[in-house]
C-alpha cells in the first residue's frame, strides 16, 4: 500500500555536494548510516531526536543517510502502525551519498505504537525504527 | 390412559434402582430407631414437613413459613438433643446390623421368673447387675465374663449374686431362658450428670446401655431400689409389672403369646411397604411435578484437543438450552449440573463443523432436554508454533513540554511467543503494556509486562513475561 499524499521524499543534495566524497567503485553496495526518527529537518540534518511524539507537534519524520551509495536507485519507508501497513514512501537516492527523510501528519487517530521500516529497492529490510505516537 | 403408558415408558432403570435403594434406607431407618424417642420425633417432624407442604400448596402464607422455620432448624435440634441416642445406636451397632439384621428373639425368656428373682434379691439387699441384649453384639463391649449356659430359676438368679459366690460382682448376661454369662466386666460410663450416689455398678449399667442396645437392671443393696436403663433413659422400677412391661419391649415378647415371630415379621413386612410407598410418592412428586421451562446459557466445553494444535476461533463460547423438568427439580438445579461438552479428538486443522446433540450435554436425572440454540457450531484449529519477536513499548500520556524522550532499550529485545500457526504468521511484534509518560522527567528503567493480543499467543515456556525499559530524557534544546 503506498499513500505518497501525505509522506515526503527529499533529496538532501547538499551533503553531497559540502563532502566532496569520491565516487564509489563498482563492487561497494548500498550502505544505510544513520537512521532516526526525529521532529523536523533543518539544514539537511535531523533535529530534535526522539521516541515518542505527541500528536499535537503534527509531524514525526524518518531521516536516513547512506553512504556509499554506488548506484542511482530508490528505498522505501514503510510506516505500520502495530503491524498495519499505513504509508509507504519511494525515495530516490544518488551517489555517491545520500540523505533523504520522509514525514507524516499525525493526527489524534493515530496514537499507539508504530514502526518505520527502511527497505531497499530488493526488499531488503536495512533498519527498523520504532516510536509512539500519545498525546 | 396412553400418558401413564407414555409415563411408565419413560421410566430408566436407575428410577427403580432409585426408588428400591433409598426404600430400603427408609426401611433401616426403621428398624435401628423403632422404639427410640428419636423415631417418634422423626415421625413427628416428617407429619409436620407434610403438613407444611400441604399450608403451602393452599396458600396459606404465614403458617406455611412458620413451619417452615421450624422443620429447618428441626434437624439441628434433633442432633444436638437426641446426641445420645444417635450415639448409641451408631455406634454399637456394626456394619452388618446396620445395613441388614434385624433383631431376632428366638427363645421366649421367663419374664415373670426374672422380675421374681430380681425383686427378691432387692428385698434382700443383695446388689445385683444383669444385662437383657437387644440386636447388638455385646461381646464386642464386655470384658472377661465366665460362661454359665443355665436354664433361668429365681434361686439362680439368687445364688449368682449371692455374697459369698466369687462371681456375685459382675454382670449377668441373659439371653431368652438362660444365663449365658456371669461375673462379667462392663464398661463404664463417663457421663456428668448422673446423680451423685450412682457407684460403680450404676456406672457400668449406664456405660453398657451407652454401647449397645441392651437394657441393663441394677438392684441396689443400699438404697434398696431396682434401676433399668436403656440407652439414655435411667427408669426407676417401682413395680413388678413395670419391670416386666419393660423387660418384656426389651426382649421383644409380644404380650400375646400366640405367634409373636409372625407379628414381628408382619410388622417388618409393613414398615417395608410402607417404605416403598412412601419413597415412590416423593420420587414422582420429585419427578413427575407440572413441567416447568427454564433457559439457561451454558458455556461450551471443548474436550481432548490434539496435542500441539490450539482453539484460534469458536463461532459461539456458549448455547442456550432449554430444560424442563417438575418445578421442584428445576428450582434445585445449579448451573454446574448442566454442561455442554464437545469431543475434539478427531478434530484437524482449520474449521471443523460440530452438531451439538444430547450426548453433549449433561442433565442431572429428571431433567429433559427441550431444545439447544445454537445448534451448529465451528471451531477453528490451528497448529501450535514458537516465534521469536521484538518487543516494543507502548507508550501513552504525555511528557512535560520541556523534555524530548531520546531513546529507548527493551531488554531483552525479543521473546519467544507460542500461538496458532495463523496467528502467530501476521504478528510482527510484541508490545508492552500500556507505559504512562505522565510524570516522567529524567532518564531511568522499568520493569514491564507484555500485552499479547490476541489473548491466544502466549508467551513460550522459558521466556520471560516481563522486560526491562531503559529510556533516555533529555532536556528540550
Amino acid at each position: 500500500m503506498k499513500i505518497p499524499i501525505w509522506s515526503i521524499g527529499a533529496v538532501m543534495w547538499l551533503i553531497a555536494a559540502s563532502t566532496g566524497a569520491q565516487p564509489p567503485s563498482d563492487n561497494e553496495s548500498l550502505a544505510l548510516v544513520h537512521a532516526v526518527m526525529c521532529e523536523a529537518i533543518e539544514d539537511g540534518k535531523p533535529v530534535n531526536e526522539t521516541v515518542v511524539f505527541s500528536f499535537e507537534k503534527e509531524k514525526a519524520v524518518c531521516f536516513t543517510y547512506f553512504n556509499p551509495v554506488p548506484k542511482k536507485t530508490h528505498i522505501y519507508h514503510r510506516w505500520y502502525r502495530r503491524d498495519r501497513l499505513n504509508a509507504t514512501a519511494k525515495l530516490q537516492v544518488n551517489p555517491p551519498q545520500w540523505s533523504t527523510f520522509s514525514r507524516i501528519q499525525l493526527r489524534e487517530g493515530d496514537k499507539g505504537p508504530w514502526r518505520v521500516e527502511v527497505v531497499d529497492a530488493d526488499g531488503n529490510r536495512l533498519k527498523i525504527l520504532r516510536f509512539s505516537i500519545t498525546e | 390412559m396412553d400418558a401413564l403408558i407414555v409415563f411408565f415408558k419413560a421410566l430408566r432403570w436407575q428410577d427403580f434402582i432409585d426408588i428400591a435403594l433409598a426404600s430400603y434406607i427408609l426401611f433401616r431407618f426403621y428398624v435401628l430407631f423403632r422404639g427410640t424417642y428419636v423415631f417418634r420425633v422423626i415421625s413427628g417432624l416428617a407429619l409436620l414437613w407434610i403438613f407444611q407442604r400441604i399450608t403451602a400448596y393452599l396458600g396459606l402464607i404465614v403458617t406455611s413459613w412458620a413451619l417452615q422455620g421450624i422443620t429447618a432448624v428441626a434437624a439441628f435440634i434433633i442432633i444436638v438433643v437426641f446426641r445420645n441416642e444417635l450415639r448409641s445406636v451408631l455406634q454399637a451397632k456394626n456394619i452388618k446390623n446396620i445395613l441388614w439384621g434385624v433383631s431376632q428373639k428366638t427363645s421366649q425368656a421367663p419374664v415373670d421368673v426374672i422380675v421374681s428373682g430380681i425383686f427378691e434379691l432387692m428385698e434382700r439387699r443383695i446388689g445385683a447387675l444383669l444385662v437383657f441384649p437387644g440386636s447388638d453384639d455385646i461381646d464386642e463391649v464386655v470384658e472377661n465374663g465366665i460362661d454359665w449356659e443355665g436354664k433361668i430359676t429365681q434361686e439362680m438368679i439368687l445364688s449368682i449374686f449371692w455374697h459369698d459366690n466369687p462371681v456375685h460382682d459382675g454382670a449377668a448376661i441373659i439371653e431368652g431362658d438362660e444365663v449365658r454369662k456371669v461375673g462379667v466386666i462392663l464398661p463404664l460410663s463417663h457421663r456428668t450428670d448422673l446423680p451423685s450416689h450412682f457407684g460403680t455398678r450404676h456406672r457400668a449399667a449406664v456405660g453398657m446401655a451407652e454401647k449397645s442396645d441392651a437394657m441393663v437392671v441394677v438392684v441396689s443393696e443400699e438404697r434398696k431400689s431396682i434401676l433399668a436403663v436403656k440407652g439414655a433413659e435411667l427408669i426407676k422400677v417401682a413395680s413388678p409389672d413395670q419391670l416386666s412391661q419393660l423387660l418384656q419391649r426389651n426382649i421383644g415378647v409380644a404380650t400375646d403369646p400366640e405367634a409373636p415371630a409372625s407379628r414381628r415379621s408382619m410388622r417388618l413386612a409393613t414398615a417395608g411397604a410402607l417404605s416403598v410407598l412412601l419413597v415412590s410418592g416423593l420420587w414422582f412428586s420429585f419427578t413427575t411435578g407440572k413441567d416447568t421451562l427454564i433457559e439457561l446459557q451454558v458455556p461450551v466445553r471443548y474436550n481432548n484437543r490434539p496435542s500441539g494444535v490450539e482453539i484460534v476461533g469458536a463461532s459461539v463460547n456458549s448455547v442456550n438450552l432449554q430444560l424442563s423438568g417438575s418445578g421442584t427439580l428445576i428450582q434445585s438445579l445449579r448451573p454446574s449440573q448442566v454442561q455442554v461438552q464437545l469431543d475434539l479428538k478427531s478434530a484437524a486443522v482449520g474449521a471443523n463443523e460440530f452438531t451439538i446433540t444430547s450426548s453433549n450435554i449433561s442433565l442431572p436425572p429428571g431433567i429433559v432436554l427441550k431444545t439447544v440454540q445454537p445448534r451448529q457450531v465451528t471451531v477453528t484449529l490451528d497448529r501450535l508454533v514458537r516465534k521469536q519477536l521484538p518487543v516494543q513499548v507502548d507508550w501513552t500520556g504525555k511528557l512535560p513540554e520541556d523534555r524530548i524522550l531520546e531513546s529507548v532499550r527493551v531488554m531483552p529485545e525479543a521473546v519467544e511467543i507460542e500461538g496458532g500457526n495463523r496467528i502467530i504468521e501476521d504478528t510482527e511484534t510484541v508490545y508492552t503494556q500500556k507505559v504512562p509518560l505522565d510524570g516522567l522527567t529524567k532518564s531511568g528503567t522499568l520493569s514491564v509486562g507484555l500485552a499479547l493480543q490476541p489473548a491466544s499467543l502466549q508467551v513460550a515456556p522459558g521466556s520471560p513475561e516481563k522486560v526491562t525499559v531503559e529510556y533516555i530524557i533529555e532536556k528540550r534544546p
